[in-house]
């Protein structure tokens, strides 16, 4: 078996070379980032960064915060991602296909830009709040810290919980359905005994997920919470603030967020297993034509929540034509926003985002097809350390990433700060575990018999691997591909932490301009980006030929 | 106790479809009725239409005398088997059956007790508080029938129940599905494609095929004596051969098959001499005549030796392909290209008409 030792030789080198890669840009700085939380300046080791934290309440009452927003938007997403996968999966909703998009669309713009335009919409001179004081004579404030907060969170991440969700009804059996409905259930009951249950896995994933994406989003708190600070707000300033900057204190709060995220990941892992049962559906769900008040209200309820959660992507849109004088709109129509941010010489902001995503994508799902291979066809000690090691970031929010980059890559020899580079990998990491899960089950579903049927007609394992299996993946892995450019060009977090004036991209440009008040040039990125989400978007649909997302 | 069902000219559409137009068909009390036909035959949708998983666009369904085309599925009284049980994967087994009298607001004494009682019924008490996951098909798909029948329905549905088990599972569960419904006594809806099962648990068939029934009867008259081709086709394995039915007298009447003739006493009298008819002759039915010129003449392809019986594959000299069942003996097999006679047990062959949609055998005679 000459060529079968050698086949495994070629696997085993490229087993130990991810693993190397991976020690390199996810280990080697989360570890630095542990050891600085508990180094002193004076070289000794203690825990005081974490005493200093707990002990003081300007300091341990963000966590107190966030926890509180977390929770909220959380639990509100969740109530209304599944109301709506429910609804739309049972009751024919007409124009659902559109509805479909446009969620999806309000789900991929980054958070803050949904903070940003509800300001505008909802703050203190918001256009709204304009209206609705000269209409009842009130002066409304605005709405801003807490409420502001979880109302542009909840928006933002239902769209998760809807689309993990509807996926699961699609897979549960509608006999279960029939079953309880001819056992003499109503509707209600049907939806607490055997729906809820049944996707409480998904639903509890999908939760995580949100958690994990509020919790460690400091763009939205930042502009709409004004006096309400959370943690990565402290963490943001306490790593780039002007006033103060403490490296190592920073470093103790980064290790107190992976701990927080890491203990819920395996809370849900725990309770989602216990949970999980394997479903397939001989006849899925169908929407089925409701009448009368039914009809009406769930249209009402529908294309009312899609309306809430697509207007800041309007308003963005509709402000970039708009002419503004400082920080105030006019009211005139102009292409001047436009003009400003595409008729400078160096239009690199732009062709940065493209560029690194492309790039990042690239690597992505070269390694990330490379990884899920060798996980699941060639099973040994090593792929499963690879397993669990992939799956690490998943629990490190953008921002810790971003930062543990920067203590880790800022000297010779591995000097890669303000370079490209370190925002490509930064991007490749922290897209890497989703790419593996979708292609550990797209693999899942190829027989290995393919491969072996390959092998028995002479083909080695490596030619077998990139003639068979990788073309069999290819419309999987590609329509995966799409939606994760479409996740990458709208990262903030580590981007911002990471960029220098050469290595901007769109997000950091936006987050930049409305900082700087500058919205109309704000709005004129915005756009932009949306729309390249859209085409993205419906080059996906193209692919993948269906309108199911997983994100 | 047990209640009859009548269903009266129903019409299902889907869309513009129209897949049964005005169908009627009564069963009785406690009888186990099973609706047999091949796949697309509306059988399933029939049944869908009892329990009102589809609305019903024509006609009505009595049960008990009480038109149900109006009450919601959930307060018809109806036990449903599903093809793939259906089981909720996050209840146990017990969880499972007390389901639908949690939904009566039975109360929890009576539950418990109930639930023990149709669990020794269907012989699952072992597994009462196991989560179903794990259980294999036949334990699964005998949690869906205590299910189905501890609500006391007054009707019970099955769909397909033992398509997703292996064979001997099936043959095994098909004889404790008919034992517990005898011992249950509840009238009783089963729909399957497979006549093996239709003939082994059925008190009668309704045979169907494009949304129509063909005939209904005992599973030995729809097998002995089909309605037409298409039943005598479907149920077993009927070779059909073109014959002229001559001289009709008195109810002798003489069968040509080439120039093979027999005479029958069970013929109707409404069909007139030197008529054109499909003879339907099953492959047991054909006695082989290896010493006389009597009979059809064909000429032997091929055999397999099954030990019970011997199948024998012959064509005739117009090139129809027959097969034809003899009980095996000692004897050598048949050589391959032997010509050899195919006589009938007249008492055992049907005839129809030409179209093969009428049957000529009259039922009142006994031959």
């Amino acid at each position: 078996m000459k060529s079968g030792k050698k086949g495994l030789n070629i696997w085993l080198v490229m087993t130990f070379a991810i693993l190397a890669l991976f020690l390199l840009f996810v280990v080697y700085p989360i570890g630095l980032i542990l050891y600085k939380s508990i180094l002193m300046e004076d070289g000794t080791i203690s825990f005081a960064y974490f005493t200093k934290f707990f002990s003081k309440k300007f300091y341990w009452s963000t966590l107190v915060n966030s926890f509180k927003v977390t929770i909220a938007s959380t639990l509100v997403s969740a109530v209304l991602g599944l109301i709506m996968a429910y609804v739309l999966r049972s009751i024919k909703i007409r124009g659902s296909k559109y509805l479909n998009i446009l969620i999806v669309i309000s789900y991929l713009s980054p958070p803050f830009i949904g903070a940003y335009a509800w300001v505008q919409l909802l703050g203190r001179n918001g256009f709204i709040t304009r209206i609705l004081n000269s209409l009842f004579n009130a002066k409304l404030g605005g709405i801003y810290g807490f409420a502001g907060i979880v109302l542009v969170f909840s928006l933002q991440s239902f769209p998760l919980v809807y689309m993990y969700v509807s996926g699961a009804l699609k897979n549960l059996d509608n006999s279960l359905n029939e079953a309880a409905e001819s056992l003499g259930c109503s509707v209600f009951q049907r939806v607490r005994s055997i729906i809820v249950p049944l996707v409480t896995p998904t639903l509890l994933a999908s939760s995580l997920l949100v958690f994990m994406r509020v919790f460690s989003d400091f763009g939205t708190p930042m502009l709409i919470g004004e006096g309400y600070k959370t943690f990565p707000v402290l963490l943001y300033s306490q790593f780039m603030g002007e006033v103060s900057t403490d490296d190592h204190y920073a470093a103790a709060l980064c290790v107190i967020v992976i701990g927080i995220t890491l203990i819920l990941f395996f809370l849900q892992r725990f309770i989602g297993n216990r949970l999980t049962y394997s479903m397939s559906a001989l006849k899925p769900m169908e929407a089925q034509k409701a009448t009368g008040m039914r009809n009406i209200l769930a249209h009402a309820f529908v294309y009312l929540v899609v309306l809430v959660a697509v207007l800041p992507q309007l308003t963005v849109i509709s402000t970039s034509f708009m002419e503004t004088k400082g920080a105030s709109y006019t009211g005139q129509f102009t292409l001047q926003n436009y003009k400003n941010i595409l008729m400078p010489k160096n239009i690199s902001t732009i062709s940065n985002t493209y560029l690194f995503g492309l790039a990042a994508i690239l690597l992505v799902v070269v390694l990330g097809v490379l990884i899920s291979y060798l996980t699941v066809r060639k099973r040994s000690f090593l792929t499963s350390i690879l397993d669990t090691l992939t799956m690490f970031p998943y629990i490190i929010p953008g921002s810790v990433l971003g930062i543990s980059f920067l203590y880790a890559f800022n000297k010779n020899p591995l000097l890669l700060s303000g370079t490209a580079i370190i925002i490509i990998i930064s991007l490749c990491i922290r897209r890497m575990p989703y790419t593996i899960r979708s292609s550990t089950a797209i693999i899942g579903q190829i027989s290995p018999s393919i491969e072996e049927a390959a092998i028995s007609l002479g083909s080695t394992e490596m030619k077998s691997f990139i003639k068979i299996t990788v073309p069999m993946m290819m419309a999987g892995v590609l329509s995966g591909a799409i939606m994760s450019w479409i996740t990458l060009i709208s990262e903030l977090s580590s981007s911002i932490i990471l960029y220098t004036s050469k290595t901007q991209t769109l997000t950091v440009a936006i987050y930049a301009e409305v900082i700087r008040s500058n919205f109309g040039n704000a709005a004129a990125y915005s756009t932009i980006l949306t729309i390249t989400s859209i085409i993205s978007l419906l080059l996906f649909f193209k692919v993948s030929g269906n309108n199911d997302i997983s994100v | 106790m047990s209640v009859a069902i009548n269903i009266e000219n129903v019409v299902k559409r889907f869309g513009k479809d129209t897949v049964i137009n005005g169908l009627s068909l009564d069963i009785k009390p406690g009888e186990f009725f099973t609706l047999l036909g091949p796949s697309g035959c509306g059988k399933t949708t029939l049944l869908r239409m009892i329990i009102g998983f589809n609305s019903i666009e024509g006609g009505q369904i009595k049960v008990d005398g009480k038109v149900i085309n109006n009450i919601p599925t959930n307060k018809r009284n109806m036990g449903m088997v599903f093809q793939n049980y259906a089981i909720f994967p996050h209840m146990s087994v017990k969880d499972n059956i007390a389901f639908g009298l949690k939904n009566r607001k039975v109360p929890k004494n009576e539950i418990e007790s109930r639930v023990d009682e149709i669990l020794k019924v269907v012989k699952i008490d072992h597994l009462k508080n196991r989560m179903p996951q794990k259980l294999s098909g036949g334990q699964q798909q005998r949690i869906a029938l205590a299910r189905a029948i501890v609500i006391h329905p007054e009707v019970l549905l099955m769909d397909e129940p033992l398509s997703n088990l292996d064979a001997k599972l099936r043959t095994e569960m098909r004889n404790a599905i008919k034992q517990i419904q005898q011992q249950v006594g509840i009238t009783t809806v089963y729909v399957t494609h497979d006549q093996e099962e239709a003939l082994a648990v059925s008190d009668r068939i309704a045979v169907m095929n494009g949304g129509v029934i063909q005939q209904i009867d005992t599973p030995k008259n729809i097998y002995q004596r089909p309605a037409n081709t298409f039943v005598s086709t479907f149920i077993g394995l009927s070779n059909i051969v073109k014959g002229v039915l001559e001289n009709n007298e008195k109810g002798k009447a003489w069968v040509k098959i080439g120039n093979y003739r027999f005479q029958m006493n069970n013929i109707k009298k409404d069909c007139g001499a030197n008529c054109p008819v499909k003879v339907s002759i099953r492959p047991e039915e054909f006695i082989i005549n290896r010493e006389t010129e009597e009979g059809i003449p064909v000429v032997v392809k091929s055999s397999v030796f099954l030990g019970v019986a011997t199948h024998y594959f012959v064509e005739t000299k117009e090139g129809q392909e027959m097969e034809v069942i003899q009980n095996s003996d000692l004897d050598e097999l048949i050589p391959n290209g032997t010509k050899i006679h195919l006589k009938v047990q007249v008492q055992k062959v049907n005839v129809f008409s030409e179209d093969g949609n009428r049957t000529f055998i009259d039922r009142g005679v006994r031959s």
